[in-house]
């Protein structure tokens, strides 16, 4: 696992009396504990992989209080678990990355949401939206109505975001509905603090199972006709049920004002933001003492009719700050309004820009334009001033750097066996001519950036394979897909290889097999070397799988070796053997490895063993700085740095101390017949006698047919 | 006094890089002292080497109720702006988080390189020059210095520097010993750390001063052959003409290096000194092409093994073994043929298509007896060299560039210099001296002859070249180049169709 989290597990034994100090969404795993959940699960992806990672790394902790563990293969498999609290009152949590991750377990979640649940089940999810999200930019809001399931959006600081774990299950249970908890990015690993209780025991656990499983309901099945009952109990009896809970918890909470004659109504998640913008109006202070009345929604979903409209009654105008679109929050407020006959006006989108992340920044222009419009009597002149300054600041500023301060993209980490493949695959469409290439989601999807830039669709997690089945037979050339082994078992090896099977579909598929889901975290999967519940090997095999699927073309090739992955990519786009042909690109994550192989090398130098250190090196002498070995390569650890030749201005090309030794450079020089400028050298930690001798007696021949080959010893100065 | 607002940190970081350790010292700090503080990041593999963010915001003052912090910075409202690289610190400055009123901006001036810039086929390095005026103009205070450098000095890592450079600046009411307890309290490193804190700490209060950034361009030393011809030359082109001697004189011999002067002094009697220089410059890389006899010359050097121990931090006397990545194909070895044998051979097998398929891979272990003896043995072939076919060549190739610079500067000296300059895009082996040389002479038959058979002004010609080359560095592919050529030959009045 990428992280540790020692210190933070021991954070989740704190009772009653402790005070927590953490990241939010470890905040919620230790709300998951004391809200006596019976069992967990959930898929990694940012922003809440470490919620997963954290429960792995604590299994005793699970143990004690009986709690299971399921870290599932991908979302729907995470969904179906909360199928469990269908009929035992058991409480589970399940979490993944939004939208991406609700789009997988949409299904599932239909038919958890339509008979509904005895045991409270929560969803908490990453809302992956605005600065620092990796996918597309929609709002999970729209599953909650579709499915009438409830949204929570709690304010962004620990114990409003505990109090809804804790009420979450409670108002699940209360109106037998899933309820899924969002936590924007920044939430997610926001630090702060809360009073920390007691952990508690499950009813229903590992430790106290049921002794006999649910007696036959139908009413409890997804359905006919039991679904059309479903239905209407869940806007006669569920949605009631659960305003009734919303208000009596007070889950929403209404802010006075002294501008009695306006309001804000905003999700919680913006709430920190929002009173920033308020305090640059100096409409409020930092102990969010606000001049203007707030209606702060942590309950997105369902709105409570009587709340919006006690709260706009009386009031001149409103400001709804919802983030994202469509806004289904405004026109809901809209008709809410329009149904009681209460005519105050809503300002929203328009004021507010309709797309993109609420920052600071965006809130301000808002309110400025709302009080200029609402209030006019109040002076915003020294604010607004500030405000302009600020952007023409911004201005000059960029007018003085240029528009061409260079990106930074993220790319492959130093060593990384998945850099290689993407070399070959350049180095291949110099023969072959351009290829269509169907990326995929995971670290390969880097490769979509500079220098390498290729991918011409991204479909989905394990979509790619299944995203070129309609480009094959349109096109001349066979079309490529890249996935990982995440990807693969995520859902690639039904909805890709079978499909492609079933359909004799004929084209080539690339398979990242670097034991991880890397790009999450670094977690186990399937076919890794480990199992997070014995340790050992994970038991499902890639090779062994696609066979069993019928696909006959199969090559495992380490991906370290550029010439024979070229040799196999040409072949398999080039061949005239029709079917699917699968090339498994193997190499360990080297951010694993490395952390492996740094404690091990370290202790081996510590006894005295011998270790060799492998690096690699350009001659400032021979390189003259074309750096195409750069443009075939990307690695973070080979960068140029002025070229020491007075006569040349172009720099040189430079392989600095974070050189892991993979190797790649040497095999892009040799495989692209670059130039001669790179070398490897090993040097000899603790060496044995055979080292020293045969290390003197070539320096020594060499010496003496006049030339210098190696070090003279030199005082001071070495490791 | 009563706070009416917290204080806001933003880092800005590459991932990976530890920007979480940094984040964590100063949220420590602020802890110790009873200060409610909160800190956000964006981590992910969104952010993987790539540019990223962290931002903490810290109440300077004990109180009972936690104020309402934000999780995003806002422009205009950072009073400490961290960056651990110089051109991040520009993106801050850029997207409006260090204001004049308000922002203190440490950051260490050295460059991670982007990939744009590193893979550029020239110079792609953005000039950082801009970013210390900008640091000057738009941050309140500044404390700017090699991090890297410290940190490499210290054995700590660059963010124990950042944070004693904040440390020491005062920004914080913390004392130095609250942040030095949280390097204390990871146990990782401590003692290095402690080193690369307290170095930061006296920058930031100024005890030391920053080290000159401007001085890294060093002087060449002056080769002591010929020394009467080349003080002959021109001022402006005495420094390029000394370095080519020495160079020439190792490459091949004194005679050869004789001849460069010879050249040389062909350009300098024109009296643009300025196109001397430039020639002087080039005309020595020219003349010093790299074949396999200079490649194997230049990997037997002493100096090259000196340099490898020393970046490689091989200890006296540990042994170590270089092994050399060569891959000659038939073209290199042909051109060491004389031209009767080279030319039917090369054109055998360009019609066999072995040309770019047909190489001889190998990795020569160049500090063993066998490989060094095997680089000794082409080095050796450097007398035979001037019989060679690639010399002939490039002697040649060399003639018609001199010949053309020179009949240029009598039409016009602007014109001169860019064709001279145009030697810029001969350079490399194999593919990369193919599609160089191969530019070249695209650019030598739709620009240059054109303008010396005075078919094209030359000032257009000029600007023509000028805008060729940039092109033709802008994409190994060359579509940019032909682009270019093809619309400057569209812009051309009639008269050059006519002439054709």
């Amino acid at each position: 696992m990428e992280r540790s989290f020692a210190k933070e597990i021991e954070a989740l034994r704190l009772g009653a009396g402790d005070t927590f100090h953490g990241e939010g969404i470890l905040a919620v795993t230790k709300a998951l504990l004391q809200s006596g959940v019976s069992y967990v699960g959930g898929y990694q992806g940012a922003p809440v992989s470490h919620l997963i990672d954290v429960l792995v790394q604590s299994q005793d902790i699970l143990d004690d209080l009986g709690i299971h563990l399921e870290t599932c293969t991908n979302e729907a498999s995470a969904a179906a678990l909360l199928g469990a609290s269908i009929n035992y009152p058991a409480r589970g949590c399940v979490t993944w990355k939004s939208i991406v991750g609700t789009n997988v377990a949409s299904d599932a979640l239909s038919n958890l949401a339509s008979p509904g649940v005895i045991g409270g089940a929560l969803i908490v999810i990453g809302e992956d939206y605005g600065e620092g999200a990796s996918v597309i930019q929609e709002r999970s809001h729209a599953y909650a109505m579709k499915s009438s399931m409830w949204l929570l959006d709690p304010r962004p600081d620990l114990p409003t975001i505990v109090r809804s774990v804790e009420k979450g299950f409670a108002l699940s249970e209360a109106s037998n509905t899933p309820v899924m908890l969002e936590l924007r990015i920044r939430a997610c690993h926001v630090t702060g603090e809360f009073p920390a209780s007691d952990n508690i025991p499950a009813t229903v656990s590992r430790n106290r199972r049921v002794e006999q499983p649910a007696r036959f309901n139908y009413d409890r099945l997804a359905h006919p006709p039991a679904t059309f009952a479903q239905e209407k109990l869940k806007l006669e009896q569920r949605l009631p049920a659960a305003r009734k809970f919303i208000v009596e918890n007070h889950l929403n909470e209404v802010m006075p004002g002294d501008l009695a004659d306006v309001g804000i109504i905003v999700q919680g998640g913006l709430y920190n933001a929002l009173n920033r913008a308020l305090m640059n109006l100096g409409l409020s202070d930092a102990f969010g003492n606000s001049r203007v009345p707030m209606l702060v929604l942590n309950v997105t979903w369902p709105l409570v009719p009587e709340q919006l409209t006690a709260f706009c009654a009386g009031k001149r105008a409103v400001l709804m700050v919802e983030e994202g679109n469509p806004d289904y929050i405004e026109q809901a407020l809209h008709a809410t309004l329009r149904r009681a006959d209460i005519n105050t006006r809503v300002h929203g989108k328009g004021m507010l820009p309709a797309a993109g992340e609420y920052t600071i920044e965006v809130l301000t222009r808002g309110l400025l334009e709302f009080i200029a419009a609402e209030q006019p009597q109040i002076d915003i002149a020294a604010p607004r001033t500030a405000f302009s300054t600020m952007q023409d600041s911004r201005r000059a500023a960029q007018a003085l750097i240029g528009p061409d301060l260079p990106l930074r993209p993220p790319t492959f980490c130093t060593g990384c066996p998945e850099r290689p493949v993407f070399t070959a695959i350049k180095l291949v469409e110099r023969q072959t001519g351009k290829l269509h290439i169907a990326a995929d989601i995971g670290c390969h999807a880097l490769a979509t950036f500079a220098p390498f830039s290729t991918g011409n669709s991204i479909l989905g997690y394990g979509m790619s394979l299944a995203s070129m089945a309609g480009v094959g037979p349109l096109s001349e050339k066979r079309p490529l897909a890249v996935m990982g082994d995440g990807g693969f078992w995520h859902n690639g090896v039904l909805s890709g290889v079978a499909s492609s099977m079933f359909n004799r579909g004929d084209g080539v598929l690339m398979v990242m097999q670097n034991g991880y889901t890397s790009a999450t975290g670094v977690q186990y999967l399937p076919s890794s070397s480990g199992n997070r519940v014995d340790h050992q090997p994970g038991g499902s095999d890639i090779e062994t799988t696609v066979k069993a699927l019928g696909v006959r073309w199969v090559k495992r090739i380490r991906s370290y070796s550029l010439p024979e992955m070229v040799k196999a990519l040409r072949t398999a786009i080039t061949t005239a053997e029709q079917g699917l042909k699968v090339i498994i690109a193997d190499g360990e994550c080297q951010l694993a490895r490395q952390r492996r192989l740094r404690v091990t090398e370290a202790k081996a130098l510590k006894s005295g063993d011998r270790v060799v250190r492998t690096r690699f090196g350009i001659d400032d002498a021979v390189c003259t700085g074309d750096h195409s070995c750069i443009r075939l390569s990307g690695c973070p650890s080979l960068t140029i740095k002025p070229n020491p030749d007075p006569l040349r201005t172009d720099p040189v090309a430079s392989v600095n101390s974070g050189c892991v030794g993979c190797g790649h450079c040497g095999e892009v020089a040799h495989a692209a017949v670059l130039c001669p400028s790179f070398y490897k050298t090993e040097i000899v930690h603790n060496p044995g006698w055979w080292d020293r001798f045969s290390d003197r007696l070539h320096r020594a021949v060499i010496a003496r047919l006049g030339g210098r080959a190696a070090t003279q010893p030199q005082p001071a100065a070495g490791e | 006094m009563s706070v009416s607002r917290p204080i806001c940190i933003l880092i800005a970081a590459m991932g990976g890089e530890g920007g979480g350790v940094l984040t964590g010292w100063i949220t420590g700090a602020a802890q110790r002292a009873g200060f409610p503080v909160q800190a956000t990041s964006i981590p992910g593999v969104a952010q993987r080497t790539g540019a990223t963010t962290y931002y903490i915001e810290i109440w300077p003052e004990q109180t009972k109720q936690r104020p309402v912090m934000s999780l995003n910075p806002a422009p205009g409202q950072v009073d400490v702006m961290i960056a651990s690289e110089f051109v991040e610190a520009g993106r801050a400055i850029a997207n409006g988080f260090v204001t004049p009123d308000r922002t203190l901006l440490i950051a260490s001036t050295h460059r991670v390189f982007a990939i744009a810039e590193r893979s550029a086929m020239g110079d792609g390095r953005y000039d950082t020059g801009r970013l210390f005026r900008a640091a000057r103009d738009f941050a309140r205070a500044s404390i700017l210095f090699d991090m890297d450098q410290a940190a490499k000095d210290a054995g700590s890592i660059l963010n124990a520097v950042l944070l004693g450079a904040l440390a020491g600046a005062g920004a914080l009411p913390l004392p130095p010993d609250a942040f030095e307890a949280g390097i204390r309290a990871d146990g990782k490193a401590v003692d290095s750390n402690l080193a690369g804190f307290r170095f930061g700490l006296s920058h930031g209060r100024g005890e030391i001063a920053a080290r000159d950034e401007s001085a890294s361009q060093t002087a060449a030393s002056a080769g002591s052959l010929l020394p009467g011809r080349i003080a002959a030359l021109p001022d402006a082109a005495r420094r390029h003409a000394a370095e080519g001697v020495k160079r020439l004189a190792d490459y091949q011999d004194l005679a050869y290096a004789g001849l460069y002067l010879d050249r040389l002094e062909t350009v300098a009697v024109l009296g643009d000194d300025a196109l001397t220089a430039e020639v002087a410059r080039h005309l020595a890389l020219r003349m010093s092409f790299e074949d396999v006899i200079r490649v194997a010359q230049l990997k037997l050097k002493p100096e090259r093994f000196a340099a490898i121990e020393r970046e490689q931090r091989v200890g006296p006397g540990q042994p170590y073994l270089v092994a050399d990545y060569v891959k000659p194909g038939i073209e290199e070895i042909a051109s060491l043929l004389p031209g009767f044998l080279a030319r039917p051979l090369i054109g055998f097998s360009a019609r066999r298509g072995w040309l770019d398929r047909v190489y001889f891979g190998m990795t020569v272990r160049s500090n063993r007896i066998g490989g060094w003896l095997r680089f000794r043995l082409l080095a050796g072939l450097r007398p035979w060299r001037p019989r060679s076919f690639r010399y002939a060549e490039e002697q040649a190739r060399i003639e018609d560039w001199l010949g053309s610079i020179r009949r240029a500067a009598k039409l016009d000296s602007a014109l001169a210099r860019e064709i001279a300059d145009c030697a810029r895009l001969i350079k490399g082996y194999g593919d990369t001296f193919r599609r160089g040389a191969g530019n070249y002479e695209r650019i030598r038959d739709q620009i240059i002859r054109p303008a010396l058979d005075s078919r094209i002004a030359p000032a257009a010609a000029a600007d023509a070249l000028v805008q060729a080359r940039t092109a033709a560095l802008a994409d190994p592919e060359g579509e940019s180049l032909g682009r270019t050529l093809s619309g400057f030959a569209a812009s051309l009045p009639p008269l050059r169709q006519a002439a054709e």
